[in-house]
């Protein structure tokens, strides 16, 4: 996966954003909690903890993903409230 | 056929026609053949038909049968208010039959959401006919606002103040985050409830929200699949990513999914499609399904964007699907910059050519739009990875575009008959212009070291001016120097080398070669005097007693004697010679090679060596004139006896032979000699890894590049951790040499880890068992040899844009 995009990274952020990003983004999953998402963490840090490499990628990158499918993984799982309504719409539907 | 002539099509066909003066019996026959079919509009039809010709019991059984297979199909087609009002109509005309059409009626009833009916039956029925009723209710209750609201039960009914307690908390849990003990209401509700499946859809939706999905899971195995809420399980389990998209699904589920997931099950859809469309090159499928994703990626964080670009590339690419749909379909600007450094990345690997086009062109769309700048960093990494991505050997350069040499292609790139991107030392001046890093110097070197070797002295200078402290332009300009034998420039060279890092290897090893190089220039200079003084000063230097240096030195002695024609002190030395090599092949080895350089004649060998010998002899060899630095020419008879005899070689001689084998141009020796010795465990692994890796590099095909990268970062690992810090740096160079020839890496379908990432050792052990099984031998790109005049061939077309005409049609349609 890009590693701008596992950082949550613009592609013009310099040493001092990927660092704060790569804090967060640990903190968020930390190695004990989510060792296979810190492992994604810190591949996307080390790819992008130097100018010479975020240039690189820059230029050069992002490599395409195995699958398509893999994309998918960029999109957070997001569960959002969204009221009674759609799901008892669902529910309305099936009575029909 | 048209939807409009289809229509008229049928209703010309028409219903069956009704037989005339038929009995009781030929009527039922045909209602029923008629119900059979599911022609339930004619079956009523036909009933009425038989009631109108013979009234009588039998008929209004058989019409009532047709009614209610009537209002069975229109409940089934969701027509739930006509199918009440027709069996409203058959209780009214058909008293008798009042009974078997009441459940329906009740049934379109829940059905169209009116549940007054049968609520008021429940709130007076006996605990049997409750149970049934509540039953009912249990499948058809799909809001529990319907028992809230209802008028038919008193608003004391538990059940109306349970499904009170239920649709406040249903709203709750689907609007936010519940506070601990929200859910205690839920309790009270028992397990045989019409609201139970309720109670288990709400702790499954605050878990879901909670994320614990075990607890999902739990409460939603709970939920009857055909009661009420049954039908938000599989939503629940979609979700939770148990299940793939579905194309069924209904636009209800599709909004709520779509906004619960904040559109991630939308694009799983889409991906899915997509991937599917690719795998059996539906192009327009797959176009479509494109078309789906962009837009959800634009509010994405724009590497998304472009890891998504890349990847439908690549996969476009690999089923050899055309590219113009997909590129119109992926950015209106046919010179959108990512779009074509992406497309040139895409097929750098099959069509170096293409690429440089593509490249070129990105490069002026980028500079042009503001997006890479017209100097610095960024633009000679391009240019330098252009410059990277021409073949390896000149040779195939010049086949390619049908030139004879260097020249001849330069001529037609003036004439303007080839793009200028086909300039390799061009790609190379622009970069340094770009920006004059060390890098971009080193590749301006390599790259005319071996077509004007003055021009690379020139360049080796200006890097030398531009980087005062680098080490390798003035290690470039002592070899230049000694080879054209002026040794007091490369000696002067040297002390300015010394004083940047003394304990270079390299540095280390010029100073007593380049005073060999003097005492050798005396000799043919016909100084013989001289010469033995500088021979007497170099037996003083500690690099004398280091390996066979002696025995050089006797044998530069030897010429000397030779040219004096000193008879006694030739015999004395060749005896002297003999004695201190111990090693027949050594010591003509070491004697044709001197007198070679100085053009006289070499003694007869010393008899036929053993096998063993052979193996001995070529490593030291190896070893000497590597250090020396000296050229060595080992006939290809005895490289082919070195080849069979490696098994009895030590782990030493196989690591000589190595590198020998690298040095003389040889890498099928240095391939088979790695063989050996990465059959044998011991502390030379990590070099003879390298070697590996090296020996791969000069050979041709992606897969022995891509085992090289594996092999040099399984070596540069392993040399790590051994503190080999030569072997490192090597292993490193090789990599980012590598690196430097095929940037396309990442982009390999079977894309390698990328070379600057440190090997596991589960990856080091991986390579090491994978080099240890190999059998065949790679066939190895030729070494530096004088170039033969290649005969002229007939013209052809060049193989440039071949399979991308397409492409590059289309691109050049706004020109």
């Amino acid at each position: 996966m890009n590693p701008f995009t596992v950082l949550g990274l613009e592609e013009t952020a310099d040493d001092e954003a990927v660092r704060a990003a790569y804090l967060s983004a640990v903190r968020k999953s930390p190695p004990d909690r989510d060792p296979e998402g810190f492992r994604r963490i810190r591949e996307a840090y080390e790819a992008l903890r130097d100018h010479e490499r975020r240039l690189a990628l820059r230029l050069f990158g992002p490599p395409p993903l195995e699958h398509v499918e893999e994309l998918l993984d960029a999109f957070p799982t997001e569960r959002r409230y969204v009221g009674p309504g759609l799901w008892l719409n669902v529910l309305r539907e099936g009575r029909r | 056929m048209p939807k409009r002539q289809k229509h008229k099509h049928q209703r010309a066909k028409g219903p069956p026609q009704p037989p005339h003066d038929l009995g009781p019996e030929a009527w039922r026959a045909h209602v029923e053949a008629l119900l059979a079919r599911g022609q339930t509009r004619d079956a009523v039809e036909a009933a009425k038909q038989c009631l109108k010709q013979a009234p009588g019991p039998e008929a209004e059984a058989l019409a009532v049968e047709a009614y209610q297979a009537r209002i069975q199909a229109l409940m089934t087609s969701g027509m739930h208010q006509e199918a009440r009002a027709l069996a409203m109509l058959v209780s009214d005309r058909f008293p008798a039959a009042q009974a078997r059409v009441a459940p329906f009626i009740r049934q379109s009833e829940l059905a169209a959401g009116n549940f007054e009916s049968l609520l008021a039956e429940l709130s007076a029925a006996t605990p049997s006919r409750r149970r049934e009723l509540e039953a009912v209710l249990t499948r058809t209750l799909h809001d529990p606002a319907v028992l809230v609201d209802s008028t038919a039960l008193p608003g004391d009914h538990p059940l109306k103040r349970t499904a009170m307690a239920v649709r406040d908390l249903f709203s709750a849990v689907t609007t936010g985050p519940l506070p601990d003990g929200a859910l205690a209401a839920l309790d009270e509700i028992s397990r045989h409830s019409p609201l139970a499946p309720w109670k288990l859809l709400i702790r499954a939706l605050d878990a879901f929200y909670r994320g614990a999905d075990a607890s999902v899971r739990a409460n939603l195995d709970g939920i009857p699949p055909d009661s009420g809420p049954g039908r938000l399980v599989p939503v629940l389990r979609r979700l939770l990513g148990e299940s793939k998209p579905t194309e069924e699904q209904s636009v209800a589920v599709a909004l709520l999914l779509d906004k619960v997931s904040g559109g991630r099950t939308v694009i799983e859809g889409h991906l899915t499609q997509l991937t599917h469309a690719l795998n059996v090159r539906d192009v327009r499928a797959a176009l479509a399904a494109v078309q789906a994703v962009l837009p959800r990626l634009e509010s994405a964080p724009s590497g998304l964007r472009l890891t998504f670009l890349a990847t439908i590339l690549h996969h476009w690419h690999r089923q050899n699907l055309p590219p113009p749909a997909l590129m119109r379909v992926l950015s209106r600007n046919k010179r959108d910059p990512d779009l074509v450094r992406l497309m040139a990345l895409t097929i750098e690997r099959p069509d170096w050519s293409d690429a440089l086009v593509l490249w070129d062109e990105y490069v002026t769309a980028a500079v042009a739009g503001g997006s890479l700048p017209a100097q610095g960093p960024a633009l000679a990494r391009v240019l330098l990875h252009m410059a990277a991505l021409f073949p390896s050997d000149a040779e195939e350069v010049w086949e390619f575009f049908d030139v004879e040499s260097e020249e001849d292609l330069q001529r037609q790139i003036r004439a303007g008959q080839l793009p200028a991107c086909f300039d390799r030392g061009g790609l190379l001046e622009r970069a340094r212009q770009a920006d004059p890093d060390p890098q971009v110097f080193g590749a301006l070197v390599a790259h005319f070291s071996q077509r004007q070797p003055k021009r690379a002295e020139a360049e080796a200078e200006a890097w030398r001016r531009a980087h005062p402290q680098d080490l390798e332009p003035l290690l470039y300009l002592i070899r230049g120097a000694e080879s054209r034998g002026a040794v007091r420039k490369a000696l002067n060279l040297l002390a300015e080398a010394e004083s940047i890092n003394r304990v270079h290897p390299e540095v280390r090893q010029s100073r007593f070669r380049l005073l060999l190089a003097g005492a050798e220039r005396r000799i043919k200079e016909g100084k013989l005097a001289l010469a033995l003084t500088d021979l007497d000063r170099l037996e003083q230097e500690p690099r004398a007693a280091e390996g066979d240096h002696r025995a050089y030195l006797l044998a530069l002695r030897w010429v000397v004697a030779r040219k004096a024609a000193d008879a006694p002190t030739i015999a004395q030395l060749e005896q002297t010679l003999e004695t201190t090599v111990g090693n027949p092949t050594l010591h003509h080895l070491i004697l044709e090679a001197v007198a070679g350089s100085f053009a006289i004649e070499a003694p007869k060998p010393l008899g036929s060596p053993s096998q063993v010998e052979v193996i001995e002899g070529l490593a030291r060899g190896f070893d000497l004139f590597r250090a020396l630095n000296r050229r060595l020419s080992v006939p290809p008879a005895l490289l082919a006896q070195a080849e069979k005899g490696l098994k009895t070689a030590s782990v030493a001689q196989l690591y000589a032979l190595c590198t020998g084998g690298l040095w003389v141009g040889h890498p099928a020796l240095t391939y088979a000699a790695s063989s050996q010795g990465l059959a044998r465990d011991g502390s030379l692994m990590p070099r003879f890894l390298l070697a590996r890796g090296q020996a791969l590099k000069a050979a041709t095909g992606i897969e022995a590049r891509e085992r090289a990268q594996q092999c040099l970062r399984a070596a540069r690992e392993l040399a790590g951790r051994a503190r080999d810090m030569e072997t490192v740096r090597e292993a490193a160079a090789a990599l980012q040499a590598l690196s430097a020839e095929g940037w396309f890496n990442p982009w390999m379908w079977d894309s390698p880890a990328p070379s600057d990432s440190p090997a596991t050792q589960e990856e080091i052990q991986r390579t090491i068992n994978a080099e240890r099984r190999r059998r065949a031998t790679p066939r190895f790109v030729r070494g530096i040899e004088p170039r033969r005049r290649r005969q002229v061939k007939p013209a052809r077309r060049r193989s440039m844009r071949g399979m991308f005409e397409d492409l590059f049609t289309w691109m050049e349609g706004t020109r």
